[in-house]
């Protein structure tokens, strides 16, 4: 597959008054296969909108160049801007942004209009793209008169309608409410499979990302920390902020004596699980409160007692005391326990962290706060 | 705090009956949520509680106070009714500073000044709110407001808190937050809360016992979460707190069949109650109380498998019927994933079998 | 929110009797008092019109429409009104978008410049204006006619022109302002995606964000529209002597040549027919042309929009743009403080040539610190009445909802589309003792009463916005805690509509105090206002007077002016 967007030294720096200077977007480099669904995915303010906007040209580059589909769209060496109707993208935003003065016809033909296409093509274009998207039949109505889901799907029919190779996403679903947002998540994977375009799909939503997605990008503060296939980075996460950005997490601070990993405090009982040989002396082992197996006290994994029991819609929440810290873990409601009772904690591939992690996470919060 | 005590109560507007004959009872120093599709009645019943409507029949009581009673002829005012209410959209009157909010309450009883001002900050102090007395409304964000509106509702002693969905218009994280904010409120202060809310999962998050209305206004089952998620009392509890499938259940000739449309009836071999087999009934089961099984002798084909993260969503289908099946993570490290395209053994776990609804029972 | 609809039904039904009296009386009261000041004098225009001593008499009315001079007026009218909403409109959309949606810089200043014209009292810049270009006697046409040694005069302001060129300068804010609110508050995706659906920045200024701003465009144009129609003073000051008429000053000069009779005061009624008919049907035009829709244009997350580049043009549009303020504002206020000093009109404007005369000579005069009074005494009076009053109806309105509440709506919304004129001569023909044996005529009473019946829409529609506002779950809380009916409504609607209140109070005071339109036809020899000296002065030729007393009116709404944006930025809430 050849690669249709590529980044090089991707930078972006805005200069705010109350602020001053800020790196929104800090050396990105990430090529995009074509016909890949490729998500940006970071909590806000990560750069992963403003990166959007890059690609799509409504923004300069502070520093190194944009090439889609082998032509360099933006370069800030050769001070290059390709503007944004020129560059043959699709895009779809958040607040839907459907023209409210043109009917649903008009909204779609409207891109065809502009590249002055003839109306017997304008007419046949616009049925298929509506047909593709369910409008069949809403030619003549008004935005203002549809749902948020129908909305969305003008902007899509719109999109797909000059049939173009690279899709660009904004957190298109966020406004729509949860179950609509399920349908129309399949519904942009039947469209990409039907008209093999790429997509970039910008959200801070990690289940949404993952569901969609052939491969993600994770960012933070400006900073890309890791790009791979969902599957991958949900199990192998690089660090503890992916970690515990793609998921529910629960984690475990250890220390390492002998080949063994003691909880930190608890120098009686190891934990039943083998220490990678490069562990330092402190470690933080880190799992999903799903990914642990509670079972009664056999003799094998770790052996405890339940501290609390919280029962949840479609599971059972148990916090298990590790010496003096408390594991998260989560089961399905047939497997029960009660409060203060004796059970063994089974750990399935974890992954480890250096401790001084934990020293980033918190540097992390404190500069999100000024 | 009181408990409270709705018997026998009627609303209708114009020919249109919301609620009929509708009785409960609110034990003191509870949260209880009372929870039901929009349109089922929950907001009139709350608004007659509070004397904002006037029921037809029947009688409310707060402690051992009797707030309105069709038969005597009591129907205490709104103003007189010493019930405090949280209202949607909080109801914080934006020209009074938060101070002056909490103060009304007060003033409208004509308390001496000092006192006001001593229980107005009192309150403020169980949301902590003490240091935002002075701002405006509009310099609060919604969640801060909403604890505004709490802290008025508290200064009075009221025999009751009422909160009507407080939280829908909160983004996720914040309606969390908010959630066991008042949580943490109601422990402190012992209160008796009724929660009105369409969401089951906040009311799940927060309540101690559960009210389930039902479309019609009657109220379908009253108990603590479990009971009611391990237990659901019919039909319609169980399909309103989850995500369920439901398959078509009937007598074989050699035990019980699933019929899923297509070629012939999938032999069951579970357990299946006696009256589930006189025909009309449906087979329930939760998304995640679907597990691979390669020697069950129902056989699913996987038409879509999405990778969520905390677990595996599949579609499969069984004849004709699609049903939806959640593997969590541990089971598909464990067992191994299902592929797109496959055909696997399934069973079904914790099944419940209800009468299907009209209409579908021919699928 | 629609579990609320009908709350205030509910809490109607729980209060029992004493509440229903209440909202009864309200709604009573609403109703007899917008018949008196609004329908009757409406009612007896028409009457007068068509019926003489209560028989059906067309030949007045006949008459009227076949005078050569009546129909050239509504000719003149109508080019007039036409020929400045359509400058009007172009001029304020180009400057709401210049500073909207370019870079061009000093944005915050310019858009607060842009709108002094709307304060600036258009007869005033009129006379300005006449002062500098008059056809005979302008100064500046006079220095230019010896600069190059012309024979006649370079340019006549005296001209249906000349009155387009000075309406606009004035009205053209109308567009400006709700064009350039409606530019910032627009989604900036919905042009982003018309530049992804490959449109140029030129395409999408004009097929999708002019649309797109096309409800605000219409709204500014038809105010432009009425208010040129109808409008007296620049007409007046600058036509009226040169025989170019339109149908307000045609009113004027029917009643006053035939010096009050009842007579004449019919024969303006049925010019005011007509007027109302030209009004008709402009609307009617204007509603086909630009078909208003309420778009919902202001969604998703706020993002600064794309500012466009102008480049080599930002300096020469930014001169234009000063440019234009200069020669709407500073000229003619310069000419006028000019004036004010002269000994006497036509002098050479040199320094031995001023005096303080004119200014000792007004204050001075009885006349004009009474007029000074009387425009004080009848604006700050009607503001009042009508901040209440039409506080009041639209309390009725959204909170009662009584039957035949959309009928209360449109009586008092009428008098916003009927010319001041035409109101005037209703306020004649009702209280001059002819149908309640009262006589009002020649004192201050008529020209308030017509004051509320013309202004009584503005505040009506100011507290109707802010009463939509107050959630009727505000008012239930204050019920849940412990406050009566009576009480919910003083400690909580009431004070939350109060700066909508004052608000509504200033958009009438304001405009009455620089108003002549209305006045004009009304006024006796003890109850002149402002406007009405200011003009009388002119048309008596004490043009320096009349300068002098300008500039002290200029220098009243300046203050006034500043003490209200001062009071509207301290309130606190909402």
């Amino acid at each position: 597959m050849a690669d249709q967007i590529i980044l090089r030294h991707v930078t972006k720096k805005f200069t705010t008054k109350t602020l001053g200077d800020i790196v929104a977007v800090d050396d990105f480099n990430l090529n995009v296969h074509e016909g890949e669904c490729f998500s940006f995915l970071g909590p806000s303010g990560c750069g992963k909108s403003t990166t959007l906007r890059m690609i799509a040209g409504f923004e300069d580059l502070t520093e190194g160049e944009i090439e889609l589909c082998g032509r360099l769209v933006s370069s800030s060496k050769k001070n290059l801007y390709v503007p944004p109707e020129e560059r043959g993208l699709g895009m779809v935003f958040q607040a839907f942004a459907v023209w409210p003065h043109m009917n649903v016809f008009e909204n779609v033909a409207f891109p065809l209009r502009i590249q002055k296409v003839n109306k017997v093509d304008i007419n046949r274009r616009v049925a298929e793209a509506l047909h593709h998207t369910s409008l069949t039949g809403l030619e003549n109505t008004f935005p203002s008169d549809l749902s948020g889901g129908q909305q969305q799907r003008i902007a899509l029919a719109r999109a797909i309608v000059t049939n173009p190779k690279v899709m660009l996403l904004d957190e298109p679903l966020s406004n729509l409410d949860p179950k609509l947002r399920e349908t129309m998540r399949f519904e942009i994977k039947a469209l990409q499979r039907k008209f093999n375009f790429t997509i970039i799909f910008v959200t801070h939503d990690q289940s949404e990302a993952m569901a969609i997605s052939d491969r993600m990008m994770v960012c933070d503060m400006g900073r890309i920390m890791q790009i791979d296939t969902p599957e991958n980075l949900y199990n192998k996460p690089c660090n503890r902020f992916v970690h515990n950005f793609l998921g529910e997490s629960t984690f475990i601070n250890v220390e390492i004596r002998d080949g063994k990993a003691y909880p930190k405090g608890h120098p009686e009982q190891a934990l039943d699980l083998p220490v990678p040989p490069d562990a330092a002396r402190e470690m933080v082992v880190a799992t999903r409160p799903n990914e642990i197996a509670l079972k009664g006290p056999d003799g094998t994994g770790f052996t405890t007692h339940i501290e609390k029991r919280i029962f949840l819609t479609d599971r059972t929440e148990y916090l298990v005391s590790v010496g003096n810290q408390l594991l998260k873990v989560q089961t399905p409601h047939r497997v029960a326990f009660s409060e203060g009772e004796a059970c063994s904690v089974h750990f399935v591939e974890p992954m480890w962290y250096p401790a001084d992690d934990e020293q980033a996470e918190k540097e992390r919060h404190r500069r999100q706060l000024v | 705090m009181a408990n409270v005590k709705f018997d026998n109560i009627t609303v209708s507007y114009g020919n249109h009956t919301v609620l009929k004959n509708f009785s409960l009872e609110v034990e003191s120093g509870r949260i209880v949520c009372l929870v039901g599709p929009s349109g089922c009645g929950k907001t009139t019943l709350v608004r007659a509680l509070l004397g904002l409507n006037k029921p037809e029949t029947g009688v409310i009581t707060v402690g051992d106070r009797c707030l309105f009673d069709a038969k005597k002829r009591v129907n205490v005012p709104a103003e007189k009714r010493n019930i405090g209410i949280v209202f949607q959209d909080y109801a914080v009157w934006p020209h009074m500073t938060v101070l002056e909010n909490v103060c009304y309450p007060l003033k409208k009883q004509r308390r001496p000044k000092d006192e006001i001002q001593k229980r107005a900050m009192h309150a403020l102090e169980q949301v902590h709110m003490t240091e935002y007395a002075k701002h405006l409304p509009n310099q609060l964000s919604g969640g801060q407001q909403q604890r505004v509106a709490i802290a008025r509702a508290l200064v009075v002693d009221s025999d009751v808190l009422v909160m009507d969905e407080p939280i829908t218009n909160l983004d996720a994280k914040l309606r969390e937050e908010m959630l066991l904010e008042i949580r943490m409120i109601q422990k402190r202060l012992n209160a008796t809360i009724l929660y009105i809310t369409h969401d089951q999962q906040s009311a799940l998050q927060l309540c101690d016992k559960m009210a389930i209305m039902q479309q019609d206004g009657t109220l379908c089952q009253y108990g603590t979460d479990e009971e009611i998620i391990l237990h659901p009392a019919n039909r319609f509890t169980f399909e309103f707190i989850g995500v369920s499938n439901f398959i078509p259940i009937e007598k074989g000739p050699a035990g019980a069949v699933l019929k899923c449309g297509g070629a012939s009836p999938i032999p069951y071999d579970g357990e299946v109650p006696q009256e589930a087999l006189g025909g009309g009934y449906e087979l329930g089961v939760r998304p995640n109380d679907i597990v691979f099984d390669p020697s069950s002798p129902i056989q699913a084909h996987v038409t879509s498998r999405v990778f969520l993260g905390s677990e595996y969503n599949y579609f499969l289908n069984i004849g004709e019927k699609q049903v939806r099946v959640q593997q969590s993570m541990l089971d598909a490290r464990t067992r191994g994933v299902a592929k797109e395209g496959e055909t696997v053994g399934i069973r079904f776990l914790n099944t419940r079998f209800y009468p299907a609804k009209k209409g579908e029972q021919t699928v | 929110m629609k579990r609320y609809d009908g709350a205030s039904a509910e809490l109607a039904a729980v209060d029992g009797r004493k509440r229903l009296n209440m909202d009864k009386v309200m709604t009573a009261v609403c109703f007899v008092l917008l018949l008196i000041i609004v329908v009757i004098p409406i009612v007896m225009i028409i009457y007068n019109a068509f019926f003489n001593e209560g028989r059906l008499e067309l030949g007045t009315f006949v008459d009227q429409i076949k005078e050569e001079k009546n129909l050239s007026a509504m000719w003149n009218t109508l080019k007039i009104a036409i020929g400045a909403t359509i400058l009007g409109t172009i001029m304020g959309v180009f400057y709401a978008w210049l500073l909207g949606r370019s870079d061009i810089p000093a944005k915050g200043l310019m858009r607060a410049l842009f709108n002094i014209p709307y304060m600036f009292p258009p007869f005033l810049g009129a006379m300005a204006w006449d002062m500098m270009f008059n056809g005979r006697s302008g100064y500046i046409n006079k220095f230019l006619r010896t600069l190059f040694g012309l024979k006649t005069m370079p340019i006549n302001i005296n001209s249906v022109w000349g009155i387009i060129f000075v309406e606009v300068s004035y009205y053209f804010p109308f567009v400006f302002m709700q064009v350039v609110s409606a530019l910032e508050r627009m989604d900036p995706t919905l042009e982003e995606s018309a530049r992804i659906a490959g449109a140029k920045q030129r395409q999408v200024i004009w097929k999708i964000t002019l649309p797109l701003v096309k409800p605000a465009i219409s709204a500014g144009a038809l105010l432009i529209l009425t208010t040129s129609l109808a409008h007296f003073g620049v007409p007046a000051i600058l036509g009226y002597a040169r025989g170019i008429y339109t149908l307000p000053t045609r009113i004027y000069a029917v009643i006053y040549n035939s010096g009050g009779s009842f007579d004449g005061i019919r024969q303006g009624a049925a010019l005011s027919v007509m007027l109302v008919v030209v009004v008709s049907l402009a609307l009617i035009l204007q509603n086909r042309i630009l078909s208003a829709g309420s778009y919902d244009i202001i969604k998703g997350k706020s993002m600064r929009p794309t500012l466009i580049k102008l480049r080599g043009a930002k300096v020469p549009l930014l001169i234009l743009a000063i440019l234009t303020l200069v020669l709407i504002v500073i000229v003619p206020l310069v000419m006028i403080v000019l004036i004010s000093f002269l000994k006497a009109y036509g002098l050479p404007l040199s320094f031995e040539n001023f005096t303080l005369d004119q200014y000792r000579t007004v204050f001075a005069s009885n006349g004009t610190i009474d007029s000074i009074k009387n425009s004080l005494f009848a604006s700050i009076t009607a503001g009042v009445v009508c901040m209440f009053l039409g506080t009041l109806v639209a309390y009725v309105v959204q909170k009662i909802r009584p039957k035949g509440k959309g009928a209360l709506e449109v009586i008092s919304m009428l008098p916003y589309a009927i010319p001041g004129t035409v109101l005037s001569i209703g306020v004649i023909l009702a209280w001059s003792g002819r149908i309640f044996g009262i006589n009002l005529y020649n004192t201050i009473w008529i020209i308030l009463v017509a004051y509320l019946a013309r202004y009584l829409s503005f505040s009506m529609k100011t507290s109707s916005a802010a009463l939509l506002q107050v959630h009727s779950s505000l008012e239930e809380a204050a019920r849940v805690c412990g406050a009566s009916h009576t009480e919910s409504l003083a400690d909580i609607t009431l004070p939350l509509i109060r700066p909508a209140m004052v608000s509504g109070f200033f958009l009438i005071f304001l405009p009455a105090m620089r108003e002549v339109t209305t006045s004009i036809l009304l006024y006796g020899p003890y109850t002149r206002t402002l406007g009405v000296q200011i003009y009388s002065l002119r048309d008596a030729g004490m043009i320096p007077q009349a300068a002098a007393l300008a500039t002290v009116a200029i220098g009243i709404i300046i203050v006034l002016n500043t003490i209200v944006t001062k009071l509207t930025k301290d309130r606190k809430g909402v």
